[in-house]
């Protein structure tokens, strides 16, 4: 959320910057919007039509440059680097941080191995560094690093430009979420429900003790008058009740 | 444990926010000023209210409720109903700039014979809260009712030489279950001109609840009242599902909003927004909150130390049963045995 409003005037401004230049000099704005450090989004600026243009044109690398910074990782940069236009440091650093984002999709928990790999970091210390500092303090990612167990727990990760097929495949998390939380809706009011029936029963139960025990008594009562005089077959019908009583 | 849902449900909140899902009233006021109202100036009108009722009704009253966020509940079965007491008194806050932040209230005395406030106590107790509160300034007066009144007009102007736009604060105490808003209204005056003549009139303004964490606990707390006899388990296991159940709901709701969002946009309807798709990607991607394997075995060994100590109480009240049933058992053969002269040891 925090991110979505720092980063809505910076894509205002390059949105508009875009729409009043053509040709080759968007390639420029387009390093300049990959190097910008508080901007993660590019799917608006690609969608500008001056930029959807240069398709096909001799500038078409910085278009799909400007497409691997919206979906791609590092790795894959890696492997089509010949493609496309050279990198400067800034940007090195924001495809690396947008790589974060896309291991946290799949994973919440991310092994630290797993992340020196993808980000070319040689150690741990150089990777807590460019957690730390260049993930978190920005803000695109917040979790805990256990260096015990060697990985990094992402309880928030910033979201990263929308694949077209992404869409599907949200509304359909969001259906699951919601038959499940409507599961537990049900599940809750039966076990509210079955809490007022066992009261019942055991009310009922209680009150049915007490009537036997007031029976009981009575019946005691009434053999006593009759049988003052001869205690031993009383006791006897002592005998025979309490066990009833129980 | 269940730490991750708090985050989550704000994130939601944020989120349903942004398509516009405000669930403030339609504001008629033109003056341009926020309002900001804290949960604790209603908590204390509604509790001013509850006790004026409660001590005017006759003595063998029904025993009172006090709630939460609403008025007392009916009245005694007594006949000839009473118009239910008006209570006012003012309200106190700060006002930076164009936000007028309501933050306490205190009560004041009416006078019914010339509808006015009783100024002496309204200057004194105005002084005794600077003491405490330098900042807080008079912004206003707050009632209960249904509507606001003509009278209510008067005892406007009255207070105009200490503010010189008060706030009016109407809190409505009869209970409607239909009703999903907060029953306050916050009322300014303007100068209208009806039938060529200059009028002041209440225009009814939003507000929003603003609240700090420590109101916000006590609040709570007040909103969970048990019921004071709820002695037996079953009902305080009632209550406590219940408040669960209403949470989920609220989410459920949010989710759904968010759900058909998604739909109408992916079916074409609504322009796409990227932003707010990215938001809700990196939601979901918060979820499943509660899978981890960690969690797992956390999880089961609190359900299997509850299950344990609910077993071992279970014995202990077990074992005190049997203890007196063979008690009573003793005393019932001692009586027998003693003519046998011999003991019955059990």
């Amino acid at each position: 959320m925090d991110i979505e409003q720092k980063q809505a005037e910076h894509i205002d401004y390059f949105v508009k910057q875009a729409s009043n230049l053509k040709g080759s000099s968007l390639g420029n704005l387009v390093v300049e919007a990959t190097s910008h450090p508080s901007l993660f989004a590019f799917s608006e600026i690609i969608s500008v039509p001056n930029v959807l243009e240069l398709e096909g044109t001799e500038n078409a690398a910085f278009l799909d440059l400007l497409r691997m910074f919206a979906h791609g990782t590092w790795s894959e940069y890696k492997s089509v680097a010949s493609r496309l236009p050279p990198l400067v440091p800034d940007q090195v650093l924001k495809l690396k941080q947008l790589t974060v984002l896309t291991l946290a999709e799949t994973n919440k928990v991310l092994p630290y191995d797993v992340l020196i790999q993808e980000l070319d970091v040689k150690n741990v210390r150089e990777l807590e560094d460019f957690l730390i500092n260049d993930c978190m303090y920005v803000g695109i990612v917040r979790g805990k690093l256990d260096q015990l167990r060697r990985c990094f727990e992402v309880q928030f990760a910033a979201g990263r430009d929308l694949r077209p097929g992404q869409l599907g495949s949200m509304i359909q998390t969001i259906s699951d979420w919601l038959s499940t939380s409507d599961n537990l809706l049900v599940s809750i009011q039966e076990k509210i429900r079955w809490a007022d029936n066992m009261s019942e029963m055991d009310k009922k139960h209680r009150k049915g003790v007490e009537e036997r025990v007031e029976e009981v008594k009575k019946t005691l009562s009434f053999k006593k008058l009759q049988t003052v005089s001869r205690p031993t077959p009383s006791s006897e019908g002592m005998k025979r009740s309490f066990p009833n009583m129980v | 444990m269940l730490k991750p849902f708090p985050s989550i449900f704000r994130q939601i909140t944020e989120a349903a926010k942004g398509l516009g899902l405000e669930e403030n009233m339609a504001s008629s006021s033109s003056s341009g000023l926020t309002f900001k109202l804290h949960p604790l100036v209603i908590v204390n009108i509604s509790d001013h209210y509850t006790r004026i009722k409660s001590q005017s009704l006759p003595p063998p009253s029904t025993p009172h409720a006090a709630s939460a966020s609403n008025g007392a509940t009916s009245d005694s079965s007594s006949p000839p109903p009473q118009p239910p007491p008006r209570v006012f008194g003012c309200v106190i806050g700060v006002q930076r700039g164009r936000t007028v932040e309501i933050f306490n209230s205190f009560e004041l005395l009416y006078d019914p014979s010339t509808h006015s406030l009783d100024r002496a106590f309204l200057e004194k107790k105005q002084e005794l809260y600077k003491k405490v509160f330098p900042n807080f300034y008079i912004l206003g007066w707050y009632s209960t009712g249904s509507d606001a009144q003509e009278s209510d007009m008067q005892i406007h102007r009255d207070l105009m030489d200490i503010n010189e736009s008060p706030l009016y604060v109407l809190l409505n105490p009869s209970i409607n279950p239909a009703q999903k808003d907060l029953p306050v209204t916050i009322y300014e005056s303007e100068l209208h001109v009806i039938d060529g003549i200059p009028q002041l009139i209440f225009v009814q303004s939003s507000y929003t609840i603003e609240t700090v964490e420590a109101e916000r606990i006590s609040i709570d707390h007040v909103a969970h009242l048990k019921p004071s006899d709820g002695g037996s388990a079953a009902t305080q296991l009632a209550a406590h599902l219940t408040g669960i159940h209403s949470a989920i709901k609220m989410l459920n709701s949010r989710i759904r909003v968010l759900h058909h969002y998604l739909l109408a946009m992916q079916k074409g309807d609504i322009p796409c927004e990227n932003s707010l798709l990215r938001e809700v990607s990196s939601l979901l991607r918060r979820l499943p909150a509660i899978e981890s394997e960690k969690f797992q075995d956390d999880f089961l060994m609190e359900y299997n130390d509850t299950l344990l100590i609910s077993y071992l109480a279970m014995f202990t009240n077990c074992s005190s049963t049997m203890n007196e049933l063979v008690d009573k058992f003793n005393t019932a053969y001692d009586r027998h045995s003693r003519r046998g002269g011999r003991s019955a040891f059990i």
